[in-house]
């Protein structure tokens, strides 16, 4: 009796273990090619055009608005051209703080191709994941087609390259509305007292003064970066690089002063969960005078306001009247990468280098961006003129003093996390200037003290 | 009959399947969760062994007591709304005079069938300052109640709180619905014989009766809440600064924005000791034995 | 026993007192507050960023953005996405509901050394924030061949689903009466016939309970799935809404057409389930 039954239910069992087998076993089958091909990385030396062969390569990159399917699609079109025999299989990156690709490098899944930011190529030299590209920046002649300016964003502080990037040093900018300052009469602001003069008008007219999505953590690091310029013109960077301390002149003024100006109504109700949709949506219909973003902002808010919007330099603080030219933002070391364990590692690091490069075509050419990377051939001409505003900022590139970086260019994370939330914090009223240097402080002492 | 209840083999084929699956798909990554929570590392390198350091570390942040703090305020806010208001209408729903049970049934498990996503963006519309409804219905009404929702240091995690118990609110309900229609209906006429009112017999008979069912729905909405990630990862990003961090949300910005995984996951370590402890009290609080018929 | 057993029916019939029409018109409000969102979220799929998040936040869409649906449509391989979701699903759901029965009549009924140990020990499942061993079991689904086919996903789905199905079935085990067993052991049936002919129809209200629970886990877990999945033609529908995801801006319209084609069929699917559910609700209380 017993017995049967339990015959029955072992049974049931037993389908159950062997499914699992069986699907596992499909799995296994399937992996082998990939598991094999970790032995021989140096089967594919010769030159990537010499055998007809089609060749896979996987690639983890962004692919999901304009500013990253335009370059991408560009450069796939190019790459089929100068590399007929290359196939790239698409993996889109997904907006999750790099944990897919920490994922993939501790599993050993890394892709052949993949993009990161600079904070995450510090874990993954560490850990040996990510591969170094010097001898292809020479071959490949890419070191030489980048910006003077832009060698520190291919060249990590420890001598190496482990990207090649695409994007040069983009700036923050704080675009105005004219007809809003004319119809009010406010003076565009120089100085920080005249920012105090234009919120206090603003606000007695019931125009919100500066839009920002601040639900973004980034731009209330850009945006504390701003006011730290004015005294420091490496900015936050020197916070990042362990060069500075918080308690220093240049970020307590700039915290308190920044404070103070969200105290008296700088920005919108519910800044700090505004994202950018519904920021831009108050600066385009005139019910901002000021919206903060990066310089790629100029495409759209031309489009929004035509010729009535335009961007201010940063107002200066009383102390340094020569801080007009430091800017906020700057490049950032990470780019396209490739995984050492790639089974064509060449072709690989080859195709990579061109993809960076055209990423940079593609910018000038259809997206009105001229902070690029990698020098591009003077004949290409962009599918519609940059606009007035770009061309201003062109025109004031030669004379800039100094950049330093968005939160995504910082190389040290906890420095990164510590600055995006302690920024946004102090952007809500009931925080303080106070709270900020000491929260600060406390860990960047701990971050850089080691 | 003790026999029946002893047989080794059957016991074994039960359990098997389950423990196996779970110590080998929970329990060993639990296990690397608190090995690498005495450790240094960044996720990937070989770690540093630092013996309790991170613990050490983890009662000296600022944003460890403000993930405690939150987790406490989300687990009792949500365990209040959602039992009180789940035996409510589970009552009323079982109760066969009510017109639309059907209905009623339907529409207030339908928010838990829909993805947090929809959910989160819905209520951040409602609550929005500048174009959110509620501060618009207060202003149409002339009252002086509108907020920053969002965006305040004190006020968003009750927000958040807000929109996790309303949408799984359904969960509860759905359990103590299951739980009443499992009482048997002697009871109630034993009840009415007594000259009970609606209210007293529900009083004296289905929640006693629920003890069990109400067990698991406190540890569930106690330990889902102390767990709470989801809702402000989507809503506010632990924001405004680090006002709405939990335990989870801590753990989750320092393993993958900050790759100090081996501090994350003494967050993670504490927070699942936190959780088992609440486990414990409920279990021993909530009467245990075995309810006779 | 009748089906009435399941309903009640008090002896005084109840006029209708304020208190009581205030009462009723609270359970409207609430239905109709739990059923908007379903109706917004139609709308909001129709709609265009600026409408979403400035100028018509909760209304009827002004005009018809079907070119969302063809957006989302477009990067979605929607019958691929969907039959994955469904294979994860129903595999999650039966493998849960059968282990965690099993296992929580062992621990419930049935005596044995360590028997609530093993119990407390499973519902550490329930709180572990799966965040926090995304890389262990990365890691591990890899060392056990399992990556690249659909046990990827429906063994953790599973292992994290027992415990939660195991405390409700025990809560409701706990419930049912020994004179069950007793005459069916009389009967001279076995162990497992008991079980199965007898236990198990006693649980149908949990039972359908939890198979609703665990079908939505599966059907809308995204965290998991993220990091496990690597290969394309094993997405699940929730990962479809990474593609509208920029660093600097959403497709908010796609996303939420995306969102519906994820979730709409859940709804539906649960009500015409959930009335089946009913039934063997009613069944099930009235075999005692």
């Amino acid at each position: 009796m017993f017995t049967q039954n339990f015959k029955k239910a072992l049974s049931l069992l037993l389908v159950l273990v062997l499914m699992t087998f069986m699907l596992a076993g499909c799995a296994e089958a399937k992996e082998t090619p990939t598991a094999s091909a970790e032995n021989n990385t140096n089967a594919s030396n010769e030159p990537a055009t010499a055998s007809d062969e089609v060749i896979t390569l996987k690639i983890y990159a962004q692919y999901a608005d304009e500013d990253t399917k335009v370059p991408y699609d560009y450069a796939i079109e190019e790459l089929a051209k100068v590399y007929p025999n290359v196939k790239l299989e698409l993996d889109i990156q997904a907006q999750d703080d790099g944990q897919k690709l920490q994922s993939y490098a501790a599993t050993g899944n890394l892709p052949d191709i993949f993009q990161i930011g600079a904070a995450q190529i510090e874990t993954f030299k560490e850990s040996g994941n990510i591969l170094v590209l010097d001898d292809y920046v020479k071959s490949t002649g890419f070191g030489d087609k980048v910006f003077q300016s832009a060698q520190n964003l291919l060249w990590n502080k420890d001598g190496h390259a482990y990207a090649f990037p695409y994007a040069g040093n983009e700036l923050v900018l704080i675009y105005y509305n004219k007809a809003l300052f004319k119809q009010y009469n406010v003076k565009v602001p120089e100085t920080y007292e005249e920012l105090e003069t234009a919120i206090h008008t603003f606000n007695e007219n019931d125009i919100v003064p500066l839009a920002a999505f601040a639900k973004e953590k980034w731009i209330t690091t850009s945006l504390f970066d701003v006011f730290a310029t004015r005294l420091e013109p490496q900015g936050i960077k020197k916070l990042d690089s362990g060069e500075g301390k918080a308690t220093e002149e240049a970020f307590v003024k700039a915290a308190e002063r920044l404070h103070h100006l969200v105290e008296i109504g700088l920005l919108a109700d519910g800044a700090t969960n505004m994202n950018y949709d519904q920021a831009a949506a108050l600066f385009y219909e005139g019910k901002a005078a000021m919206f903060i973003n990066g310089q790629w902002e100029i495409a759209a808010s031309t489009e929004k306001l035509g010729d009535t919007v335009d961007w201010m330099f940063y107002p200066t603080f009383s102390e340094n009247q020569d801080a007009k030219m430091a800017f906020a933002g700057g490049g950032s070391a990470g780019g396209y990468a490739v995984s050492p364990y790639s089974e064509h590692q060449d072709l690989a690091a080859e195709v990579a280098a061109f993809l960076s490069e055209k990423y940079c075509e593609a910018k000038h050419l259809y997206r009105a961006n001229p902070l690029l990377a990698v020098k591009i051939d003077p004949s290409l001409e962009p599918v519609n003129p940059y606009p007035p505003m770009m061309e201003r900022l062109s025109e004031v590139l030669p004379d800039i003093t100094s950049t330093t970086a968005f939160a995504w260019g910082l190389s040290n994370p906890q420095f990164k996390v510590l600055i995006e939330d302690q920024s946004q914090f102090l952007l809500t009223p009931d925080y303080s200037a106070e709270e900020f240097i000491t929260e600060m402080n406390k860990s960047l002492e701990r971050i850089h003290g080691q | 009959m003790k026999r029946y209840f002893a047989n080794k083999k059957a016991i074994a084929v039960f359990v098997a399947p389950a423990l196996l699956l779970f110590l080998i798909m929970v329990f060993y990554p639990l296990t690397q969760m608190f090995v690498k929570s005495f450790y240094a590392w960044n996720g990937l390198s070989t770690g540093k062994f630092i013996g309790l350091d991170n613990y050490i570390r983890l009662f000296d942040d600022t944003v460890f007591q403000t993930s405690i703090k939150n987790g406490l305020i989300f687990s009792l806010f949500i365990t209040v709304f959602q039992i009180s208001i789940a035996t409510v209408l589970a009552i009323a729903v079982s109760n066969i005079k009510i017109k639309g049970r059907n209905f009623f049934r339907i529409a207030y498990f339908l928010p838990v069938v829909l993805s947090i996503t929809v959910v989160c963006q819905l209520w951040l519309s409602v609550f929005n300052s500048e174009y959110g409804m509620l501060n618009r219905l207060f202003e149409l009404l002339h009252m002086d109640y509108a907020q920053d929702w969002l965006s305040d240091r004190h006020k968003s995690i009750y927000v958040i709180a807000f929109v996790n118990a309303w949408q799984y609110m359904g969960y509860h309900f759905a359990l103590l619905l299951a739980g009443i229609k499992s009482i048997p209906k002697d009871y109630y006429e034993a009840a009415q014989i007594d000259g009970a009112s609606t209210v007293e017999a529900h009083r004296k008979v289905t929640l006693p009766l629920l003890s069990e069912t109400y067990k698991f729905c406190l540890i569930l909405s106690v330990t889902g809440g102390l767990n709470a990630f989801t809702n402000m990862y989507i809503m506010t990003g632990g924001g405004p600064g680090t006002s709405t961090y939990t335990l989870t949300y801590m753990m989750y910005s320092s393993a993958f924005r900050a790759y100090e995984y081996g501090y994350g996951m003494s967050a993670a370590a504490f927070l699942v000791i936190e959780c088992l402890i609440a486990t414990l009290v409920i279990n021993k609080l909530v009467a245990r034995e075995r309810i006779t018929y | 026993m009748t089906m009435q057993n399941t309903t009640l029916q008090l002896r005084k019939p109840r006029k209708n007192t304020t208190g009581n029409i205030l009462f009723k018109m609270g359970l409207w409000l609430y239905a109709m507050i739990s059923l908007y969102p379903i109706i917004w979220m139609l709308f909001y799929s129709l709609k265009t960023n600026e409408e979403i998040f400035v100028s018509n936040p909760f209304g009827f869409p002004t005009s018809f953005q079907w070119v969302n649906y063809a957006r989302a449509l477009s990067e979605y391989n929607v019958p691929k996405y969907f039959f994955n979701s469904v294979i994860v699903s129903l595999g999650t759901v039966s493998l849960t509901i059968l282990i965690s029965l099993m296992f929580s009549y062992a621990t419930s009924r049935m005596h044995w050394r360590g028997q609530h140990f093993a119990r407390l020990f499973v519902s550490l499942g329930m709180f572990i924030p799966v965040q926090s061993i995304l890389i262990p079991l990365a890691v591990l689904v890899k060392n056990l061949h399992l990556s690249n086919n659909y046990l990827t996903l429906i063994l953790p789905y599973t292992a994290f689903n027992i415990a939660f199905s195991s405390m409700v079935f025990y809560g409701f085990l706990r419930s049912i009466p020994i004179e069950l067993e007793e005459a069916a052991f009389l009967d001279g049936a076995g162990i497992f016939t008991t079980f199965f002919k007898i236990i198990v129809p006693n649980l149908k209200p949990a039972i359908s309970t939890l198979i609703i629970f665990t079908f939505l886990q599966a059907w809308n877990e995204f965290p998991i799935a993220l990091i496990l999945i690597t290969d394309n033609a094993l997405k699940t529908l929730p990962l479809g809404l990474l593609f509208f995801q920029g660093q600097f801006t959403t497709d908010w319209g796609a996303m939420g057409a995306a969102m519906i084609i994820a979730s709409f069929p859940t709804v539906v699917l649960y009500i015409f389930f959930s009335n089946q559910v009913e039934k063997a609700m009613t069944i099930g209380g009235a075999i005692k």
